[in-house]
């Protein structure tokens, strides 16, 4: 049923072309984000209706609504990776939209993860394609398949010229870095930094996308490298395991100390994806045991839908909220939702859905997945980490129904201290009929479908499964049976327990934290309780680690050695080069000084005044006469004189020039007494 | 001696506008009626765009003189030849086409527009030239002739900036004239041909790669290859940005031109191949590209900025060169295609809102996009395909770059190449994308104190859009157009380049 893949080559378009595909999973996605894009799109009409640019709004809407479900149709990682982009950058346009100071950091940081992520994944593509020759799902699967059982050099020639050596080496490599780049937009631990920054600032109904959707964008790469490459690897499913976990329980644990009520849901989204990766490497886990895997993958699959939806509806009710109010934070709206039946409702089934809460659908999707957990613990070689595992899975479940209890008591159940009747006069007009009815077409489908669990969500796994690898129906499993349930009685327990413990113990104070929390009602009311902020505000990832390191640390040490190779490197090669090559040539120069100065200490050191003849010498004098009479008069002087003209003719060039002549003339003079003997020798015989 | 021997037609495209150049410098005079001048520019570019057209289809070679027995200077046309001087004249064309309004602002025009054909011929001569001497020469002339649109303002810093880029250019060409030399002995011949025609320099094998060395670093000084980049962040902002434009995008590209005539023309790949000449090119093209970057990243002048930008991207193209490698190949040349039009249009950019709003720095940008909706689209569209985010065009040259490194066997380089230039584009995103995101998003706070540091109001005070010439907007517009439409359909181009690389290599 739905199996049949259909698709479409558009070839040579952005140079490899685009290849598209439609099985059963793309095309559930294909229409629940086409459904999902309609009601927030009714929504955004009254939402949106007292911003300005709406114009630029509506256009960065549909153009990613696109791009989105261009990254979901595709069928070779080129194409995934070019909607991808684009849907990074025209979603960003929703997070800055406000221009507001904290939405443009926020809105940074979104970039930042976008861009980094898809230079990352890009990489990965590099490798991977130099691998497979090919980036077609099929193609890559079948090589990884190949490497991965041979764990050798793979025959068709693909791994002859492998860049990192080891094909298998590569493939791992490849596959991380895939892996980061769509965990970085899935909102995996410790990329998930983005997802309460974002969703906070940007127009809610652009939220319940965000984190409805286009995390889901980033799922789908997950799912296509996990199931796809890594189908049946051990080690890789350990790995997606491991990261699913921590995300699952770092996020609820976010979301339970969080005060502000779209934070809360973000950090909700980042601890739902946890349970959708989770479930993705259990399958991979049981595949690779030999087991069957179909559990874990029909768990994750239906808890990515149900996500999907009870994200939607959750940020339409805080849409509502904050259409009214202009505020989130959990102190200034409590007690908005009291006399409000109908946001209540909605409220209440995402709540019970996402809760886990039996007969909603999120009951479902966790059942499943808490049985793949358990499957596996029974042939696992290590069955004690697995029942820590899934108690990891039922905390962090407890976790979810504790924040959401937060959630619903401060809307609905208790009062505001100064503007309760305010609020309460607000109950007919806080929302306009056609977004009551696309929130209420929305909300209405949870119970729907987690009511119908057999005749709704089966067949929904039934159409998506194989597009995780999986081929078989797997066994059915009886959702209400009382094993079952007792899984989600243990996690509503915890819940229920973390309430009252940390909610109303820890994590709620008297007055003085109203005060600090600007409540406008502290001061003047009766001191009420009221909604702390405990989570240390050092213990962010984002300021302590990856903002000082790519702000500061990088562009610093970078900048430095840069700016050094740029404007002394080439300075100082060139004073270098100038001083050695003036030090030389001033040695060549005087190489000639230094013989004249050897020979005036050794063979001409008897006639001192030769050096001073140049000074002395005039116009009016001849050479000779000059000498003589300098030699008659100041004899006595000539040793001392001497002895500083020394140092100033040895910077004058023309010393060299006089000495030689000198020294010529010397020799001529020899020459000449030589001819003179020899001419004496010869008449005398 | 024989002279002007076979397609005469080659010689028009190189005279007729340093002809034009020439007449316009001497005759001020008669020149001095500005629509005159604009008409005749503009006629001679449009002219001299089928002149080009023409002579590469009419093909075959010219002799234009015989300088000695064995050195004959030639004009030819091949693949190389084709792309470059298509290239050169299209761009040449579009930015003359935005001077007309924008050198309104600037004094002496003659003399700006004199030299701008004169370049234009000697470019073409460069792209056509078929031997090693007769490149070189039109190389030095391109050099002398390029200098006066750097000088053109001269004030202090422009005549400072010239005379840098003449020594530097000249340094490096004299560098390259050595390598010249020795090439000369050892290959006989220097004719361009596809694939090298060095037979080896038996027991000189040594002295043969110095050679190859002397002349990359030389060459490598106009692409702006470290060590010799230097001149390129003082050249690029005190040159009119019309000069910018065409320095940074193809003047910088006759430095690749010259290097890849000597390695894959007469040296040929093969001989240099896993040597240590190949090593230390590639490690001087990735200290470039990230070294660009990054100092990009830190410079708050638009101009400067972009002008390092330019040292990082040229690299780009010289790194493909040097991977010696078919894919890698087609990426450097589709690179230089791409850079050219991302560049020329983000020069345009700046120079247009420098010329509407006066502001040089981009923390003076703020609020632009509201002002200047168009140009910073434009900006945008540019600046995403510069970092090489799909469907832009730099991601195509990009791609073909890097799985052309991995593929080329060069050991630690091959990965190490993808990761610097990925890197590279993460800066380079960094440094592009402030200006459309505090363009189109200036936020409230504009003005206020933050930290006891004013945040600079830039444009967001004013109100109403302000308006350009359309002589301006719709040479940037078609260049942007130009970065979009290869990154959709760089189909026709790469199957071109691709039948040029199978020549080579």
């Amino acid at each position: 049923m739905g199996t049949e893949v259909r698709s479409l080559e558009i070839p040579g378009l952005c140079g490899q072309g685009l290849y598209f595909a439609v099985d059963g999973f793309r095309l559930v996605y294909l229409v629940i984000a086409a459904f999902m894009w309609g009601v927030s799109g009714i929504f955004s009409l009254e939402y949106m209706a007292h911003y300005g640019k709406r114009k630029r709004y509506y256009l960065f809407f549909w153009v990613t609504f696109l791009a989105t479900a261009g990254v979901f149709l595709s069928a070779d990682f080129m194409t995934t990776f070019i909607f991808f982009e684009i849907m990074s950058f025209t979603s960003y346009v929703w997070v800055a939209f406000d221009e507001k100071e904290e939405s443009l950091r926020a809105a940074e940081t979104y970039l930042a993860v976008a861009v980094i992520g898809g230079m990352v994944m890009l990489m990965g593509l590099f490798l991977l394609y130099d691998l497979c020759q090919s980036l077609a799902f099929g193609r890559v699967a079948e090589v990884a398949e190949e490497i991965l059982a041979g764990g050798g050099v793979s025959q068709k020639g693909a791994g002859a010229a492998c860049a990192l050596g080891s094909p298998r080496r590569q493939l791992y490599v490849a596959g991380g870095l895939l892996l980061f780049g769509f965990g970085a937009k899935a909102g995996c631990f410790p990329l998930h930094i983005w997802l309460p920054k974002a969703h906070p600032v940007a127009p809610a109904p652009a939220s319940a996308l965000l984190s409805g959707i286009l995390t889901k964008a980033g799922v789908f790469g997950i799912i296509v490298v996990s199931c796809g490459m890594f189908r049946q690897d051990p080690a890789w499913g350990l790995g997606m395991a491991l990261l699913g976990l921590t995300t699952m329980f770092v996020g609820a644990l976010l979301a339970l100390f969080s005060v502000n009520l779209k934070r809360t849901l973000a950090c909700s989204s980042v601890s739902q994806i946890g349970f959708i990766v989770t479930g993705i490497g259990m399958g991979g886990l049981l595949r690779a045991a030999g087991e069957d895997g179909g559990l874990a993958v029909r768990g994750a699959l239906l808890h990515m839908v149900n996500h999907s939806l009870f994200k939607l509806v959750l940020f339409l009710c805080a849409a509502a909220v904050f259409m009214n109010l202009h505020q989130l934070g959990l102190n200034e709206i409590r007690g908005f939702g009291r006399k409000k039946p109908f946001l209540m409702f909605c409220f209440m089934m995402g709540a019970l859905g996402i809760g886990g809460v039996p007969l909603w659908s999120g009951y479902v999707s966790k059942t499943l997945l808490h049985e793949s957990i358990v499957e596996y613990a029974s042939v696992a070689a290590c069955p004690a980490f697995w029942h820590g595992a899934e108690w990891v899975f039922l905390i962090s479940g407890g976790m979810t129904v504790a924040y959401m209890a937060k959630l619903f008591f401060a809307l609905f159940v208790e009062r505001h201290p100064a503007r309760q009747a305010e609020f309460d006069a607000m109950s007919g007009r806080y929302m306009r009929i056609p977004s009551g009815l696309a929130l209420a077409s929305a909300a209405i489908l949870l119970p729907l479908l987690g009511m119908t669990a057999h005749g709704s969500m089966d067949p929904l796994a039934d159409m998506g499964q194989a597009f995780f690898g999986q081929a078989g129906q797997g066994h059915k499993i009886a959702y209400f049976s009382a094993a079952n349930l007792k899984g989600s009685l243990i996690s509503l327990a915890i819940g229920l327990l973390l309430y009252v413990a940390v909610v109303r113990g820890l994590l709620m104070g008297r007055e003085d934290g109203g005060r600090r929390h600007g409540l406008p009602g502290a001061g003047t009311g009766e001191p009420g309780l009221c909604y702390l902020d405990r989570w240390p505000s050092w213990l962010d990832l984002e300021q302590l680690l990856y903002r000082p390191l790519l702000l500061v640390v990088l562009p610093g040490i970078g900048g430095a050695v840069c700016g050094f190779l740029d404007r002394f490197l080439v300075p100082a090669a060139v004073t270098v080069f100038l001083s050695v090559s003036a030090v030389l040539c001033r040695a060549m120069d005087q190489m000639a000084d230094f013989v004249v100065r050897a020979a005036r200490r050794t063979t001409h050191s008897q006639i001192p005044w030769v050096a001073d003849s140049r000074r002395q010498k005039t116009a009016s004098e001849g050479f000779f006469p000059a000498i003589i009479r300098r030699v008659r008069t100041k004899r006595d002087e000539l040793g001392k004189r001497l002895l500083g003209m020394e140092e100033a003719l040895q910077r004058n060039g023309r010393l060299v020039e006089e000495s030689f002549s000198f020294g010529l003339m010397l020799f001529a003079v020899g020459l000449c007494l030589t001819l003179g003997y020899l001419l004496m020798v010869f008449v005398r015989q | 001696m024989d002279v002007m021997e076979g397609n005469v037609g080659l010689l028009f495209p190189v005279v007729l506008p340093v002809a034009a150049g020439v007449s316009v410098l001497l005759h001020k005079g008669f020149w001095r009626n500005r629509g005159r001048l604009m008409a005749m520019v503009l006629g001679t570019l449009l002219l001299e765009a089928g002149l080009v057209f023409l002579a590469l289809s009419g093909g075959g070679s010219l002799l234009l003189w015989q300088l000695t027995k064995e050195v004959p200077l030639v004009l030819a046309v091949d693949g190389v030849s084709r792309l470059f001087a298509l290239l050169t004249a299209a761009v040449w064309l579009l930015v003359g086409i935005y001077s007309v309004s924008y050198m309104k602002h600037e004094r002496e025009e003659h003399r700006f527009f004199g030299f701008y054909l004169i370049v234009l011929g000697v470019l073409i001569g460069l792209d056509f030239s078929a031997n090693l001497v007769t490149m070189y020469i039109f190389y030095e002339l391109m050099t002398l002739t390029s200098l006066p649109l750097v000088l053109h303002e001269r004030t202090k810093e422009a005549v400072a900036a010239g005379l840098k880029y003449l020594f530097y250019s000249v340094a490096g060409a004299f560098l390259a004239l050595f390598g010249i030399f020795f090439l000369l002995e050892a290959c006989g011949s220097q004719v361009f041909t596809p694939g090298g025609v060095t037979v080896g320099a038996p027991g000189q094998e040594g002295l043969l790669l110095a050679a190859v060395f002397c002349i990359l670093a030389g060459f490598g000084a106009k692409a702006g290859m470290f060590p010799l980049h230097g001149w390129l962040p003082t050249a690029h902002p005190v040159a009119p940005a019309p000069a910018s434009a065409v320095l940074s995008g193809v003047i910088t590209k006759s430095g690749v031109l010259a290097v890849l005539r000597v390695v894959y023309y007469v040296v040929g790949p093969q001989i240099l191949r896993g040597t240590w000449v190949q090593h230390v090119w590639i490690l001087l093209t990735l200290v470039t590209v990230f070294m660009g970057s990054m100092l990009a990243y830190k410079e708050p002048v638009l101009k400067k900025r972009l002008a390092y930008s330019t040292v990082s991207q040229v690299s780009y193209v010289l790194f493909g060169l040097s991977m010696l490698q078919p894919q890698a190949f087609v990426g450097a040349l589709a690179h230089v295609v791409f850079h050219s039009l991302i560049k020329n249009a983000l020069f345009l950019c700046a120079g247009g809102i420098i010329v509407a709003t006066g502001s040089t720095r981009v923390a003076q940008m703020r609020g632009l996009g509201e002002k200047m909706p168009l140009l910073l689209g434009c900006y945008t569209v540019a600046s995403l395909a510069l970092v090489g985010i799909p469907p832009m065009s730099g991601f195509v040259s990009k791609w073909y770059l890097s799985l052309g490194a991995l593929a080329s066997g060069t050991g630690t380089w091959a990965w190490m190449g993808p990761v610097v230039l990925l890197v590279s584009a993460l800066l380079t995103a960094g440094y592009l994308l402030p200006l459309t995101i505090q363009g189109f998003f200036p936020g409230a706070e504009a003005g206020k104190e933050e930290n006891g540091e004013k945040i600079p109001e830039g444009l967001t005070g004013q109100t109403g859009k302000i308006r350009i010439s359309a002589w301006m907007m719709v040479p940037v517009f078609v260049l942007a157009l130009g970065a979009l439409w290869f990154g959709c359909f760089p189909g026709a181009l790469i199957a071109m380049l691709e039948k040029i690389a199978s020549g080579v290599l």
